[in-house]
């Protein structure tokens, strides 16, 4: 479970001031507000990929403010899917898990076949779609969700979003999405922070 | 569209092929007829030609020159052989008693006319005739410091070509290639005769070289290198990149003399005189076969015979002079430290321009 | 016209086919035609096929270990070069640097350098007015490798640093939040090596061959060790000659077959490689802030230095000269300079002989750039149409690369003066080999810049109804006025710095370029202490008047290009 303590960041302007976050484990957040608001930097702070100014992250218990991402077993889903061109589909589901099983994974995100594709033949929708499955293959501790189907067209989003949802349950792994759309965020959670409620009035 | 570019490619192209533009710019191009006198010589990089030689040469006689300088007297023979159908020049300096008969043989010469009345008589020993004109010789021979010589350390003055194949030499004698340098050249070619007429009769030239190479003897490719880079005697000490590690070297047997007289009469360098052990190179001026301006030529050789210009060759050009009655400056020990040795080696023109082709085989297979 | 904008048929298609053909017609003949004559000659002169004579490497001592040494030495030489130059490459590439166009010029600058100036700056280094290790000869292999990796790190910079600073940060971020990128080794192996190895393999290929052929540095830093090159160029001009020396034929022939495979392979794997990092660029549209390295410093100071050094070096030994006596000291003079100035017969003014290689350098500029672009565009053309002669052409393009100096220059001594000699007579001969380099060069600028073109661009000005003059004139040129500037200078700096072929082929005193009289000046035995700061003199005229060109150039050098040059 995470849990984030009095967290604050400013660039320009501060972003977010003291803030408090708690997710247990099966919970699951949505962040929505309009662009540039800190929604993202927060989720960066959180997997660890920026810096805090003030404030302290907790992993199960753990102080992980000062761990690098990579140790923290935080899984992050980007805006654009990164995927790597070199690797094909199955290539990068195993940067996830060297043991894991391809086909019953791509199974579950609807890509069944598709373990000897190249990437670059992959759509938006299924390219997302394969870094979903590989990052849930990571087992992670949290897994972060940056407008991760903003590129993707509006009949598909709520698909993919559903879909994103039930994996998301039947493993019980906690979530955080941010969005700029409020639908979106209320389908996902029944929490959902508005962002100008990350710094606090006084 | 394209085609603009490629009209503008096209332009340059195509003029030169029209020759216009040749004659334009190269007035100075041999057979072009025009006002300004002018004599082209090739030659290796004489430092005995100075500027004001030069100017001198042109006030005296109004004719300009235009040198195209080369590396080595090897050189100037490859020049003559490749322009054979389209002589560059008029006059070639430089060619030597190595190189004379293979030029004479290819008809890359023709006759002289200058006059040449006050040439000593050993000038014209290796050659006697109309097609060269000789204007600088000396001899060839090993020089070697005098501080390395040690009797207690067995480190004596060899008395024989074939001490320095001993350990006490090892890897300190320097010697520039038959291939690329003349003065290796020169040396090697006293070596065939040197070794015909010793005393053992088993071995021949290319045992010793072949055991002068199991000695690590150190083969340059230019007497500049081998004297300036390896040589501890020489002036070469005071150089960036001096290596040091030769104790002998092959140079000229007056090079000592050379180094007293540039050095306030004192050096460490001397030659080593052994009979036959070195060879006696005489450097010619010859007119090139086919020049339009053998007449400015003909000048030239007379101008470098005269005697304010070839009595100063042993201080401009660090070479005897070739002219009757001549002798090495006594200032500052020059003539004191020079030396020559009582026989040079006897080999013809004709035996060099004849075996030269196998001899170079051989060295070759001797060093491989 | 018969076409519309999509597509062309019949009249159209062949008149391109003309226009394309006609530059790689010109540009072949220039560049295959000389060889061809030259190995004619050699093999009649000889007597032997290029196959018969590789044994006479061996056979000949002047040869003897040619072979061997002139791979170790390129091995090593690329080996080091990659070792200095990626940590250089990642810093710049990774990190946020204050300055940093001027820090990448001045990095790259020592591969427009003329090598012989290289080779002077070093042997001030490393001479008695330096760090004087010169006496021993055991370092003299070892120079000679800085010296190459010293002249190559550009091309490593070149080739790597915008593939690392182009890539998408989120791509190492997602990475290092997934198992396998957990650890740097495991972001080495999934990440870093498969982005960034075509590049440091074009860069070592690139680095191969420059140092298989490299003539200044090794005749002046290591005199005792024949290269392929080295050897071609002490015999060279005694080939082709009928009955004389034939075993310089045999030598030529070998040398310069060995190198000509060599460096055909070496460049159809550089156009392998190339294609294949060319996949790896992403172009970022957004410009994400980098961190700043704080070690970083640790890395690029060393290596600034490293590489302004010898240029340095230079200029400094043209203002000292060696005092004889006991102890070897020098002082500070401007007579090397006066010297090099007032000329000599000996050798000319370094003002005339710099005026001569700039005539040259005009003279290749005119012809190169021209048919460059000419060979660029048909290439582009047949690109777009996915014509199978697009390849090749591109290959035949970098054919003079494969060439080396010395090659070049004999295959005009010995082949187009062999049509005739007349040849000799025309001033112009030496520029053809600078030509010959120059047009690849050009090539490898322009291609890229116009692949990158957007195509709407051209095809909007076609429905403004322009012709193909005006779009030619009025668009692309302007739109890739950049590119051309660039490649016009280092058109100008390829010729200057030119030594090989103007070595072989130099015809009069008068006609002297400045590389040569730097060499002719350097030879000239060392008993006048002036001798050494005059020739320096000229390296560091040299050296300022291509440094001047190439820091203009980078001025009009469009940001993070993805061409080789």
């Amino acid at each position: 479970m995470l849990r984030v303590e009095d967290a604050s960041k400013a660039f320009d302007k501060v972003l977010f001031k003291e803030l408090k976050l708690e997710l247990s484990s099966g919970e699951r957040l949505s962040i929505t507000g309009p662009s540039g608001c800190g929604k993202t930097t927060l989720l960066r702070c959180i997997s660890g990929l920026e810096d805090l100014d003030a404030g302290k992250i907790f992993l199960n218990g753990i102080d992980v403010s000062n761990i690098p991402p990579e140790r923290r077993g935080i899984g992050f889903l980007f805006q654009k899917p990164v995927l790597y061109h070199h690797l094909d589909v199955a290539g990068n589901l195993r940067l996830g898990n060297r043991d894991a099983d391809v086909s019953s994974a791509l199974k579950e995100v609807g890509l069944d076949g598709f373990a000897n594709r190249k990437c670059e033949k992959l759509s938006g929708g299924e390219a997302q779609r394969v870094a979903l499955a590989r990052a849930l293959l990571a087992e992670p501790k949290v897994l972060l969700l940056d407008e991760p189907f903003s590129a993707v067209d509006e009949k598909l989003r709520s698909r993919l979003l559903k879909d994103t949802i039930s994996l998301l349950s039947s493993r019980g792994t906690p979530a955080i999405l941010v969005t700029h759309n409020l639908k979106e965020a209320k389908s996902f959670s029944k929490n959902v922070i508005m962002i100008d409620e990350m710094i606090p009035k006084d | 569209m394209r085609l603009g570019v490629l009209l503008v490619t096209c332009i340059p192209l195509l003029t030169p092929m029209s020759g216009c533009l040749t004659e334009t710019i190269d007035d100075n191009a041999i057979g072009v007829e025009s006002d300004d006198k002018v004599l082209t010589i090739v030659t290796y990089d004489i430092y005995g030609l100075t500027s004001e030689r030069i100017s001198e040469f042109t006030n005296q006689t109004g004719i300009a020159v235009e040198m195209i300088k080369l590396g080595d007297a090897g050189a100037v023979l490859n020049h003559l052989l490749q322009t054979k159908d389209a002589p560059q020049a008029d006059l070639a300096l430089g060619l030597d008693n190595t190189y004379l008969q293979q030029a004479i043989d290819r008809m890359v010469l023709q006759e002289h006319g200058a006059n040449v009345s006050n040439i000593m008589d050993s000038a014209w020993a290796p050659y006697n005739g109309s097609m060269a004109v000789p204007f600088d010789q000396g001899s060839i021979c090993l020089n070697y410091d005098e501080t390395s010589i040690n009797a207690s350390q067995g480190r004596d003055v060899p008395t024989s070509l074939w001490d320095l194949t001993s350990d006490a030499w090892k890897g300190k004698v320097a010697i520039p290639s038959p291939v690329t340098s003349s003065p290796g050249r020169a040396f090697m070619i006293a070596t065939t005769d040197y070794f015909a007429n010793d005393d053992d009769q088993n071995t021949d030239w290319s045992d010793w070289w072949s055991a002068m190479q199991d000695n690590d003897v150190i083969i340059t490719s230019g007497w500049t290198e081998a004297y300036e880079t390896h040589y501890t005697g020489g002036y070469g000490v005071w150089n960036d990149d001096h290596v040091g590690d030769a104790n002998f070297v092959v140079s000229y047997c007056h090079s000592p003399g050379v180094e007293a007289y540039w050095g306030d009469n004192y050096t460490i360098s001397t030659s080593l005189t052994l009979d036959r052990a070195s060879f006696h190179q005489v450097e010619y001026a010859t007119i090139v076969n086919g020049t339009k301006n053998a007449e400015y030529a003909n000048l030239f050789i007379e101008y470098l015979l005269s005697e304010e210009v070839n009595l100063d060759m042993p201080i401009e050009n660090s070479m005897y002079s070739v002219l009757r009655d001549s002798e090495l400056p006594e200032d500052n020990g020059y003539r004191y430290h020079s030396d020559l040795a009582s026989l040079n080696a006897q080999v013809t023109p004709k035996q060099i321009a004849d075996n030269m082709d196998s001899w170079l085989a051989a060295w070759e297979a001797a060093l491989a | 016209m018969a076409c519309s904008l999509g597509g062309c048929t019949g009249l159209k298609r062949r008149s391109e086919n003309i226009e394309v053909a006609i530059p790689f017609l010109i540009f072949s003949a220039l560049v295959i035609i000389p060889l061809l004559l030259a190995l004619d000659r050699l093999i009649y002169v000889s007597g032997k096929m290029p196959w018969q004579v590789f044994s006479s490497l061996d056979e000949h001592y002047l040869s003897q270990g040619a072979i061997g040494f002139t791979f170790t030495q390129a091995l090593l030489s690329t080996v080091l070069t990659l070792i200095i130059g990626i940590p250089i490459a990642w810093q710049l590439g990774r990190y946020n640097w204050p300055k940093i166009r001027l820090i990448r010029a001045l990095l790259t600058l020592p591969f427009v350098t003329p090598a012989i100036v290289a080779a002077m700056g070093f042997m001030a280094i490393l001479g008695s007015d330096g760090l004087d290790i010169r006496g021993d000869k055991s370092t003299y292999l070892v120079s000679l490798l800085f010296a190459h990796a010293w002249f190559n790190i550009a091309l490593v910079i070149r080739f790597v640093d915008p593939v690392i600073s182009n890539i998408d940060p989120s791509m190492e971020e997602q990475l290092r939040l997934l198992p396998a990128g957990n650890s740097l080794q495991g972001r080495i192996r999934w990440f870093w090596f498969p982005l960034m190895y075509p590049s440091v393999l074009c860069a070592a290929v690139l680095t191969f061959v420059f140092s298989f052929t490299s003539f200044a540095m090794v005749r002046w830093m290591i005199p005792r060790n024949a290269t392929l090159e080295t050897v071609m160029a002490d015999v060279g001009g005694a080939a082709g000659i009928v009955d004389y020396q034939i075993f310089s034929n045999e030598l030529v022939l070998a040398s310069s077959t060995i190198q000509f495979i060599v460096l055909i392979v070496a460049l159809w794997l550089l156009s392998v490689l190339q294609a294949k990092r060319n996949q790896t660029i992403a172009e970022v549209s957004e410009s994400y802030s980098r961190k700043r390295s704080r070690i970083g410093w640790m890395i690029l100071t060393p290596a600034l230095v490293f590489c302004l050094s010898p240029l340095l070096a230079v200029v400094r030994a043209s203002l000292r000269i060696a005092e004889r006596g006991p102890v070897s000291s020098h002082r500070w003079t401007l007579d090397g300079w006066k010297s090099a100035i007032g000329g000599d017969y000996a050798y000319i003014s370094i003002l005339d002989a710099l005026q001569n290689s700039l005539g040259y350098a005009l003279l290749t500029l005119v012809i190169a750039l021209p048919l460059g672009w000419s060979l660029s565009s048909g290439i582009h053309m047949l690109e777009k149409r996915n014509s199978y002669w697009a390849k090749p052409l591109d290959v035949l393009t970098m054919l003079p690369l494969a060439i080396s100096g010395i090659m070049l220059g004999l295959g005009i001594l010995l082949g187009i003066i062999r049509i005739s000699t007349v040849f000799f007579t025309f001033w112009w001969m030496p520029a053809v080999p600078h030509i010959m380099i120059a047009t690849p060069f050009v090539v490898r600028l322009l291609l890229p810049a116009m692949r990158r073109q957007d195509p709407l661009l051209i095809e909007n000005a076609q429905m403004l109804a322009m012709n193909r003059w005006q779009i030619l004139t009025q668009i692309r040129i302007p739109l890739l006025r950049g590119p051309l500037i660039v490649a016009g200078i280092i058109a100008i700096a390829m010729s200057m710095g030119e030594f090989g072929a103007s070595w072989i082929l130099v015809r009069t005193g008068a006609w002297d370029t400045l590389p040569v009289l730097v060499d002719q000046m350097m030879s000239r035995p060392g008993f006048d202490p002036l001798v050494k700061p005059a020739a320096m003199a000229a390296a560091s005229l040299l050296m300022i008047t291509t440094l001047i060109l190439f820091l203009l150039a980078e001025r009009f050098r469009p940001d993070g290009d993805g061409g080789m040059f």
